[in-house]
């Protein structure tokens, strides 16, 4: 199937306090492999998937090395907004993904309005 | 230009607030469900294009600004093929 | 034009999945096509089959199950998604080794790439946040 649409995966929530950062991200995947690559835009908690996490213990899989799996998809850049992060006191060096470009957005709303669709999580 | 629909209580949550972080100028902006209590005013809607379903906001008792235009699911469809992208603001 | 519905809300829950029925039958009735409506996470409860609500509250399915027929809809729940909360085909419900399936007549379980490939071809996509 042709790409006929851009699609941007707009995630705007942490993980595991529920499902859509995980099913999200399982959805971003589905995309990519029916040559429909979305581009990915963390804002608002989205920005938390960025960060190390150890969820051993609470007996969840580690969503950000899910993350990982993006690169390999054809998801190369991770598009974030520079306010969300800095809204939360993070600094832009704790948030990585192997393999994947970081970059930060400050204009969200017309990088947003670029697209044909956009699919929230 | 892009659609917005907020279906959060601008006091329960930050969905609207995440929304006007994220609007450019010449978007529209729908309050649907518990996102109508922001229609009585303030909570820095913009001035133009923002409207607000007349039914949830009557199921609700809330009176709806003047700067924000209550419609019905036709002209909610309508709006749909105006703008593009559509995106949701939830939770 | 050619619209997808996407789905979050789970029915008697949240209201998601009633606005979204609200506004598919305003598209039908403004002359549009809905090329699919995408039950995803919390969503896919719309396809229960076992759902009784109290005959004095609206009964979701059964408005699904009739759009499905009048208008030949496809209402796609999404199988993995399904799978985690308890929505199966009796098929399905077979091959877990579950006691029976639950999926309501008129829902296709289907994948991910579904939701893909509606974006792909619909004109517009509008998702129902639960």
């Amino acid at each position: 199937m042709p790409q006929s649409k851009s699609i941007l995966a707009l995630c705007r929530h942490a993980p595991y306090g529920n499902t859509l950062a995980r099913e999200g991200l399982e959805a971003v995947l589905a995309c990519a492999a029916m040559d429909q690559t979305p581009e990915v835009l963390l804002i608002n908690d989205g920005v938390f998937q960025l960060l190390q996490q150890n969820p051993e213990q609470i007996g969840e899989k580690n969503l950000h090395r899910n993350l990982q799996a993006l690169p390999m998809f054809g998801v190369e850049i991770l598009y974030v907004c520079r306010k969300s992060v800095e809204q939360r006191g993070l600094c832009p060096d704790d948030l990585c993904v192997p393999g994947a470009e970081i970059t930060l957005l400050d204009d969200t709303g017309t990088f947003i309005g670029k697209f044909d669709q956009v699919l929230s999580f | 230009m892009t659609l917005h629909i907020v279906n959060q209580s601008p006091y329960s949550g930050c969905a609207l607030s995440d929304c006007l972080d994220a609007i450019a100028e010449g978007d529209a902006l729908i309050l649907i469900e518990d996102g109508v209590y922001a229609a009585a005013g303030q909570h820095g809607l913009p001035e133009k294009q923002t409207f607000c379903l007349t039914a949830d906001a009557n199921a609700r008792g809330v009176s709806i600004a003047n700067s924000v235009e209550g419609i019905d699911e036709a002209r909610w469809v309508a709006l749909c093929t105006q703008h593009n992208p559509i995106v949701s603001w939830f939770k | 034009m050619q619209f997808t519905l996407v789905v979050y809300g789970a029915p008697h829950s949240s209201e998601g999945a009633a606005t979204a029925l609200r506004f598919a039958r305003a598209l039908l009735q403004s002359g549009h096509a809905i090329y699919r409506v995408f039950f995803y996470s919390d969503g896919v409860h719309n396809g229960s089959a076992l759902a009784a609500p109290p005959q004095d509250e609206q009964d979701l399915l059964s408005q699904w199950q009739a759009l499905e027929r009048n208008h030949k809809l496809d209402l796609t729940i999404c199988i993995a998604a399904a799978q985690r909360r308890g929505v199966l085909s009796p098929s399905e419900a077979s091959r877990l080794e579950k006691t029976s399936g639950n999926l309501a007549d008129g829902f296709e379980l289907a994948g991910l790439g579904q939701l893909a490939e509606a974006s792909a071809v619909s004109d517009r996509v509008v998702t129902f946040g639960g």
